[in-house]
């Protein structure tokens, strides 16, 4: 038998209610001389004795009513069990026993052990048992066996993990068990949590037990959770190339309890050395952002760490992320100077006012420019360079589709028959004819897809239209190009393809000011700093979820590097990509170390941020959610001892107790009323 | 024989509490007790003659000097004084137990006070000697009867001091006093008579082999009769044992009342079986009845 309120048995604590009023009655008696004590005396005692048992009766009566009314709002319930062992032929148990990480406080996860291991005992001896771990993922410990000490070792080899819930998932892999089962019996899921919040959700829930299947839930995580205060998130860019850290690292902290905390510490690791603290205070179910900003790195990996002292739950006091500081590569910019007039003045303005770009660019014109020396960059930008030679071309084609990167923008030294001859294979569009507007006309970039990276920091100031355009090329492009925006008369106006490895952005107008005004406006800064961003990004996450892969690369070194875990274990993953990179699954939070053989690399890991709120479950949402809910007869006919609260709505115990509790009161009512008339009367 | 004034004329016992003179006390009680009589049928009852008087129709015949008419053949009426040979001793039960007033502010013991003063007053007034004898367990004050000037002072004074305490041997009591008073008269005694009947009615029967003429007041407090308490519980105390025990008054109610009455009835029996003139007051009653009660038995005799 268990509860599913039992907070309200402190109103067992009513019971003294009677009891007190029935000792103060008592001695409240008044002490009166009386002379005629003789003839009290001769009064038969056992009148007063019955008298004495009537009141004691009438005490048990109340004592008895409160008591049950007590047990009633604890809401009893009987679990499945004994149901199950009814049935003639035995059936199948899975065993679900909730792993993830908020099981690691208090003594939650043993307690899961030993629920587990009652359930193990009520199962019958020839009934089926599995055994199935659950965090985000399940585990199978065990395939049914009715063998129980195979399981019982399996429950006692278990241990809470660090990943986050997901109860959908775990159901949804314990019926796929079940369905491999073939029995006449029940078939039952047995589910051991703590049953968090963050576990399901009604909004994206899809998953309905079968009709066939009960399940019996065990909470072990009480009614009243600890509070808790958690790094949830940390944004941040994983790669720079500056010494000083120009971003924002955005810290998320949130507090999921009721009550609010203050001066709670944030501080802020970079190697092991404190770079930065702050102090914060959080109201009731807050979050705070917490932005560290202007910190100097060293290069290669940096290890950084966010650490709160917040005095509860641990593990997720601390969030690990990585910076790495990269040497910035070589870009090309390549124009075509003849007549004295370099129209790339803008444009070297523009990428040598940021250290933070992933380029140092050099100028050269067409002319000369050595075709060999091509490989040595990682971009290039062409810049109404005019007609190239083929050798350029072949070196140019031959750059992009080994994974160079390639930036051209075209304007009035551009001769599209040529372009289009000599660049044909890497260029995102084939060139038509020139456009050129009305004097005192011009015409907008529209259609811009904001979403993209180059364009989504103009996505909230929709100025990109602002600038006025009076040349352009029209263009046709090719298959698998992608327009990212178009002029007004829906000619492309940005184009991207991949060729190969490489990949090309082309502009169809000029980045210098011959065809535009985009260079005198302040849109042009940023409009060239993302596309050559765009063009130098290579995918590296300044942290991976728990669960999440990751690609460690074995750069120049023949294979890839061994790894240590962050709980110093040697990793044995095998898994390689056709390139040599190796697939690594996060499985604990902290610093992956790769160790490469020149300097060491790092990848963080952390836990879900989510799994740090310990708010309840809505339990009937969940039930009604996974059962099909309670508007389906039939499955509620099926689905019979599935929970508590459905093992309550169907036996009703609690009703039988308020009925009774009523009985009792009555009764009371009744010998209490016939004792006073009984007094009137004599 | 007369009928007593309205009640209401009656002097609350609460109220004679408040006088603080014995004396005063009873004959404010017995001068309005004998004014408020249209005739009194109880003078001459004693032999002492003090004068005669012309017979008019009406006059008791008995009264008639036979003698005078047959010397003067004149019809004389033949008056007496009181008779101060007769003596009355007023015993009066000092036990613990008489210590109780309930609802009233007047105990049983003050209760017998005021009637023994009262009494004391009234048979004065009749030349009558007035003894006065206390007890509990045994007799702790015996004042002789006399009938000298300032005996009241005497009688009144003592009556004052009383202080209730000790247990009851009522029926010892009396039989000791049976012994004591060797020269016949009235005896009043005034107990709650918390004893057995039977033990009582052979000290009533020592009494009246002694020759005495014997009057029981048997005074109580209403609530010894009726035992009416609004407390579910009591702790009852015996005045005179100490003796605790708790009750519920509702239940035990009707079994005290029964025996109570039962034992008013066999006190009763017990006092008309040995020639006693019995009577119930309670401390509620108005000392007026208790002296038409005593006078008009004693006219009866």
């Amino acid at each position: 038998m268990s509860f599913l309120t039992p907070l309200f048995f402190l109103g067992v604590a009513a019971l003294a209610a009677p009891i007190l009023v029935h000792l103060v009655r008592r001695t409240r008696a008044r002490r009166v001389q009386f002379p005629a004590l003789v003839f009290v005396r001769q009064v038969p005692q056992r009148t007063i004795r019955r008298r004495t048992l009537h009141n004691l009766l009438l005490l048990l009566l109340r004592c008895l009513a409160i008591l049950l009314i007590v047990i009633a709002f604890t809401r009893p319930f009987f679990s499945g069990g004994s149901a199950a062992r009814d049935n003639s032929a035995a059936g199948a148990t899975v065993i679900l026993i909730d792993n993830s990480l908020s099981m690691r406080r208090e003594n939650l996860f043993a307690e899961a052990q030993r629920r587990a291991e009652g359930a193990l005992d009520e199962a019958r001896n020839d009934e089926l048992i599995a055994l199935v771990s659950f965090d985000k993922r399940y585990t199978v410990i065990n395939r049914f066996l009715t063998d129980k000490n195979r399981v019982r070792f399996g429950i006692s080899s278990l241990g809470a993990g660090w990943d986050g819930t997901d109860y959908e998932q775990a159901l949804r892999g314990a019926e796929s068990l079940l369905s491999e089962v073939q029995t006449t019996g029940p078939k039952r899921i047995v589910m051991i949590s703590d049953f968090q919040m963050p576990g399901w959700s009604q909004a994206t829930a899809t998953f309905k037990l079968s009709n066939n299947t009960q399940l019996t839930t065990f909470d072990v995580g009480g009614n009243n959770p600890p509070p808790n205060v958690a790094i949830t998130n940390v944004e941040a860019r994983g790669v720079v190339f500056g010494q000083k850290y120009l971003d924002n690292v955005v810290v998320h902290v949130s507090n999921f309890s009721d009550t609010p905390r203050d001066h709670i510490q944030v501080d802020f690791q970079i190697n092991d050395q404190t770079v930065e603290k702050r102090d914060i205070s959080l109201n009731s179910r807050d979050s705070r952002v917490v932005e560290f900003t202007g910190f100097n790195l060293n290069d290669g990996t940096n290890r950084c760490t966010i650490n709160i002292v917040a005095g509860d739950f641990a593990p997720d006091n601390r969030f690990y992320f990585t910076l790495r500081r990269e040497t910035p590569a070589k870009g090309l910019i390549i124009e075509n100077a003849s007549r004295g007039r370099s129209d790339s003045l803008h444009l070297q303005s523009a990428l040598t006012t940021d250290d933070d770009l992933p380029f140092t660019f050099a100028l050269k014109s067409a002319g000369s420019v050595d075709p060999a020396s091509i490989p040595e960059y990682a971009l290039v930008v062409l810049n109404d360079s005019g007609p190239l030679s083929p050798t350029l071309a072949d070196a140019l084609t031959r750059f992009v589709n080994g994974g160079g990167q390639m930036i051209v923008s075209t304007g009035p030294r551009t001769s599209p028959d040529s372009f289009n001859t000599t660049l044909q294979q890497i260029s995102p569009v084939t060139l038509r004819e020139a456009v050129q507007t009305k004097t005192g006309e011009s015409v907008a970039i529209t259609q811009v897809k904001f979403d993209h990276p180059i364009f989504e920091v103009f996505q909230e100031s929709g100025r990109l239209a602002s600038a006025n355009v009076i040349g352009y090329f029209r263009s046709e492009p090719r298959q698998n190009a992608s327009v990212l925006a178009r002029f007004e008369d829906g000619s492309p106006a940005l184009v991207e393809a991949t060729t190969g490895k490489g990949r090309v952005l082309l502009f169809t107008s000029s980045l210098g000011p011959s065809w535009n005004d985009l260079p005198l406006t302040p849109l042009y800064l940023p409009f060239i700093h993302q596309m050559v961003r765009y063009a130098g990004t290579h995918e590296e996450n300044a942290w991976y979820g728990l669960g999440q892969t990751f690609t460690v690369g074995r750069k120049q070194e023949a294979g890839p590097p061994a790894i240590d875990t962050p709980s110093g274990a040697r990793l044995s993953e095998n898994r390689v990509t056709p390139d040599g990179d190796l697939l690594v699954t996060a499985r604990e939070p902290g610093f992956y170390r790769l160790r490469y053989n020149a300097a060491p690399g790092f990848a963080a890991v952390n836990s879900d941020g989510a799994e740090g709120d310990f708010t309840k479950l809505n339990f009937g949402e969940f039930m009604a959610g996974i059962t099909g809910g309670a508007g389906s007869a039939e499955g509620a006919e099926a689905n019979r001892n599935l929970s508590g609260e459905e093992i309550e709505g169907r036996q009703r115990v609690w009703w039988a107790l308020l009925l009774v509790a009523l009985l009792l009161l009555l009764a009371e009512s009744f010998l209490a009323r016939r004792t006073k008339m009984v007094k009137m009367i004599g | 024989m007369s009928t007593p004034a309205a009640p209401t004329r009656f002097l609350d016992p609460e109220l004679l509490a408040r006088v603080g003179s014995l004396e005063l006390l009873a004959r404010t009680v017995v001068e309005g007790f004998m004014s408020g009589l249209h005739r009194s049928p109880f003078t001459g009852f004693s032999t002492e003659f003090t004068e005669y008087r012309q017979y008019n129709a009406g006059d008791d015949l008995r009264y008639l000097d036979w003698r005078l008419l047959a010397r003067t053949d004149r019809y004389f009426i033949k008056k007496y004084r009181a008779d101060t040979n007769t003596q009355c001793h007023l015993l009066i039960d000092t036990s613990a137990s008489m210590n109780y007033a309930h609802a009233s502010s007047v105990t049983k013991l003050q209760y017998a006070q005021f009637l023994a003063a009262s009494l004391a007053y009234l048979l004065n007034r009749q030349q009558d000697a007035v003894g006065l004898v206390a007890f509990a367990d045994k007799v702790h004050t015996h004042v002789p009867a006399r009938n000298r000037t300032g005996h009241m002072r005497t009688i009144f004074g003592n009556l004052s001091l009383l202080q209730p305490g000790g247990e009851t041997d009522l029926a010892a009591s009396l039989h000791q006093l049976a012994e004591i008073l060797t020269r016949r008269g009235i005896v009043v005694v005034i107990s709650d008579f918390y004893d057995q009947p039977d033990r009582l009615g052979e000290s009533f029967q020592h009494l009246r082999f002694k020759g005495h003429d014997t009057v029981a007041f048997q005074v109580l407090d209403q609530n010894e009769l009726d035992f009416d308490f609004n407390d579910a519980v009591l702790l009852l105390e015996d005045a005179e044992t100490q003796e605790q025990m708790p009750v519920l008054p509702d239940v035990v109610m009707d079994g005290y009342r029964d025996r109570m009455r039962r034992h008013v009835d066999d006190m009763r029996t017990c006092a008309a079986a040995n020639n006693v003139d019995y009577e119930l007051l309670t401390t509620k009653q108005p000392l007026d009845f208790a002296l038409l009660s005593f006078l008009s038995r004693r006219a009866g005799k």
